[in-house]
């Protein structure tokens, strides 16, 4: 049957079509890191906003390092399978953009480089701890935190005048505030529980106290479905079925009509999501404020983060010392952050808390409606709460909940069935990788 | 994919020592001529990504306990095999595909042979032109063809959902009971018409004299078509039986299409699927190399029983 065939051969090559496009593309733009006219050239990729702005300003303030950028996919749109796809070819950029979750995969793949002796002092001291223990396994740095991100909640103040609504303070609060939203207007709804929300949710997870993963006694421990996020899974899922909430993926085309129509008067995202809701839905400026996150005992305030990057040098580079000073100065220069947020598309908190009184100066406030948002942040980032391990293969993990969550969304299934899953689907890959593991929730 | 060596007929024809010598070389240099790209393709497109897939699955970058220590290759024998088999949405995938086989098979198979039936059976008027349709969409290649009913299934753009809607019948195509039976009328689109065109063919070789008999002896069209054409077209059923089955077990395109539409197909519907993700997204290319191996195995023991069933058959009926 050779039209069978050739067909699926025609389809493998397309398949194969742009991981050897990308090989190429990788071959001329990986890490070529070469003396030219007395400056050591390093390539960098990212996916993050405001890095042109910030690449220039660095070659700007000095002659000996000259950095090549380039912008990349965001990680689940391809930016991460182009790392590693490079990464198996050889030629990584000298400097790559992680994301937290994604930080111990790329460890353990080899591909982050083990930084811990190149990491100074000074740009230790200048980290937020608990970002800093998150790059970290095994008492081994891998990656440099860029920003932490704690999650609070955006929401609109003149919706919220309107219908006469208060701001909640627990997650009590906020259930009974989604069932006022919905009785005073039927097409309106409090918030959005996203289908592809798999950060979301852990960090809801993460501020109700679940311990996801920890690499105590060596073993990587997995407890996706933990008491606490029982708890958490169980409070969404009233009001899915309830009808309180909407559920759909986000962000897209719905949930920025959701937004920009005022279908939802309130969004729980990290602290970077300020900037970004600047550039994606500029006509709503002034109406929208920023509040801490709801808690579950106001008496001990926590949160989780959603969100946040970080640096590291990839075993290709050839110039790791020039790599790790690009870094540090992307995480703890004034003139970086100012040049990030100078784009006016980021509202990034940096890691390095020096740097915090920099953003409150240089953040354009006037979304905000003059609303001191770094303020905010600061008082939210003292309170994420400590221990949180990300795990080895978070991607796959993600899909597989994500896939179960947009199931719960049309009535198949529940959120904690999605949870279960994504942890039963993701013990087979940490066995087949050799990983030690053990099992601490079904 | 499976594929069946012919071994060189030898023949001895009736000459002189020396001529025979000479015409014996010049057909081994001929015969390895012609099969030489054959056997070319079959090495490189075949062998050697297979012994790769199972070298990757007995062999792993291993680096103990947590995983952050150095690397080393080393032997890990059946991990990675008991990894998939203990793997809920690898079996999910697996049953997933046999439950597409058990509707698709019988479909096409039945389907395309009516279709051939009625053509040969002289009932169809304007029999090239119904051929010329029902092939059509077999040249439109899957990808296409998944992006075509794509269109067609999703709701708010669909004409056909939207003239549904109008006579007061709600379908989502794309929900959790119809989306398997939709990815079946894919691909009995893009195929009915080039089995029929098989079966067609078979049906033209079938002696006249035998079907003239069977009418004289009585037998009305009906009877004829599936007493007698059938049985003659035999062999044409099984070939097509298994190739579409081998083509059926990895289900791919359709699916990973169409998996952008609707969360009622994840990430690891098919164990095609299953494999690219494992190898492309979880980066676990022994688990994705043993996936391979034992989707391998599973075609070709499926193609094996298939063979020895329909082969054993006649012996038993003339028993």
């Amino acid at each position: 049957m050779p039209g069978r065939l050739s067909r699926r051969s025609l389809l493998a090559a397309s398949l194969a079509l742009p991981l050897v496009g990308l090989g190429g593309g990788c071959a001329r733009s990986g890490s070529q890191a070469s003396n030219t006219g007395g400056r050591v050239r390093i390539t960098f990729w990212s996916a993050l906003r405001g890095s042109r702005q910030v690449v220039d300003a660095f070659n700007r303030t000095q002659d000996r390092i000259q950095v090549v950028f380039q912008q990349i996919p965001s990680g689940d749109q391809g930016g991460y399978a182009k790392l590693s796809n490079a990464a198996r070819a050889g030629n990584a950029p000298d400097v790559a953009t992680l994301e937290y979750p994604q930080v111990p995969g790329f460890a353990i793949d080899g591909v982050a480089r083990d930084i811990t002796a190149a990491l100074s002092d000074g740009l230790r001291a200048k980290l937020l701890p608990q970002a800093l223990a998150l790059t970290t396994f095994d008492n081994k740095v891998f990656s440099v935190p860029l920003d932490v991100e704690p999650m609070v909640l955006h929401y609109r103040t003149d919706l919220f005048a309107q219908y006469g609504l208060t701001v909640p303070r627990t997650w009590d609060e906020f259930a009974a505030l989604t069932r006022t939203v919905r009785d005073k207007a039927r097409e309106r709804r409090l918030v959005l529980f996203p289908t592809n929300g798999f950060l979301q949710f852990a960090a809801y997870s993460w501020q109700a106290g679940a311990q996801w993963y920890d690499t105590r006694g060596g073993v990587w421990n997995v407890s996706l479905a933990d008491r606490a996020t029982r708890r958490v899974a169980a409070y969404w899922q009233q009001l899915l079925d309830d009808g309180l909430i909407f559920a759909n993926a986000s962000p897209g085309r719905q949930s920025d009509a959701q937004i920009s129509q005022g279908l939802v008067l309130a969004r729980l995202t990290g602290a970077w999501d300020a900037g970004a809701q600047m550039s994606s839905q500029p006509g709503l400026q002034g109406r929208w404020a920023i509040a801490p996150l709801p808690q579950w005992d106001p008496a001990h305030p926590v949160v989780g983060t959603h969100g946040g990057s970080t640096f590291a040098v990839t075993k290709d580079s050839t110039h790791p010392e020039a790599a790790m000073e690009f870094i540090e100065w992307q995480v703890s220069s004034p003139d970086a952050l100012r040049a990030r947020l100078a784009s006016g598309t980021s509202s990034q908190y940096p890691a390095s808390p020096a740097l915090v009184a920099v953003g409150r100066q240089a953040f354009n406030r006037s979304y905000y409606s003059g609303q001191d948002i770094y303020q905010l942040f600061e008082t939210e980032a003292g309170k994420i709460r400590d221990g949180w391990t990300w795990g080895p293969r978070m991607t796959a993990t993600r899909r597989v909940m994500e896939d179960g969550f947009a199931r719960a969304s049309g009535g198949e299934g529940t959120i904690l069935d999605a949870v279960q899953e994504a942890q039963r689907a993701t013990m087979p890959d940490l066995e087949a990788l050799g990983l030690a593991t053990s099992e601490h929730s079904t | 994919m499976t594929t069946t060596a012919v071994p060189p007929a030898t023949f001895r024809a009736a000459a002189p020592p020396g001529v025979r010598r000479a015409t014996r070389r010049a057909e081994h240099v001929a015969c390895g001529v012609l099969m030489a790209p054959f056997f070319v393709l079959l090495v490189a497109v075949f062998l050697v990504p297979v012994g790769t897939a199972v070298w990757l699955s007995f062999f792993s970058n291993d680096e103990p306990g947590l995983g952050f220590g150095p690397e080393h290759t080393i032997f890990v024998g059946a991990r990675s095999y008991l990894a998939v088999l203990s793997d809920p949405t690898f079996l999910g995938a697996l049953g997933t595909v046999v439950l597409y086989c058990l509707i698709y098979l019988p479909l096409l198979v039945i389907g395309a042979l009516v279709l051939a039936l009625l053509l040969d059976s002289g009932a169809a008027r304007l029999r090239s032109w119904v051929q010329l349709g029902l092939f059509l969409p077999h040249a439109v290649p899957g990808i296409i063809a998944a992006l075509i009913w794509l269109y067609l299934y999703t709701p708010g753009i669909s004409p056909v959902v939207a003239l549904l809607a109008k006579a007061d019948i709600t379908v989502d195509f794309l929900g959790v009971h119809a989306v398997l039976p939709a990815i079946v009328n894919i691909a009995l689109w893009s195929n009915l018409g080039y089995n029929m065109v098989i079966f067609y063919s078979a049906l033209q070789a079938v002696p006249r004299e035998v079907v003239e008999a069977a009418v004289v002896d009585g037998a009305g069209p009906i009877r004829t078509a599936l007493r007698i054409k059938t049985p003659l077209v035999r062999s044409s059923v099984v070939m097509v039986a298994l190739f579409t089955l081998i083509w059926a077990l990895q289900l791919f395109t359709e699916p990973m299409l169409l998996s952008q539409s609707t969360a009622m197909i994840n990430s690891r519907f098919s164990p095609s699927m299953y494999i690219y993700e494992a190898a492309f997204t979880r980066n676990n290319y022994g688990l994705a190399a043993a996936a391979s191996v034992i989707l391998l195995a599973c075609t070709i023991a499926l193609s094996y029983g298939v063979t020895r069933w329909t082969n054993r058959a006649p012996g038993e009926l003339s028993r």
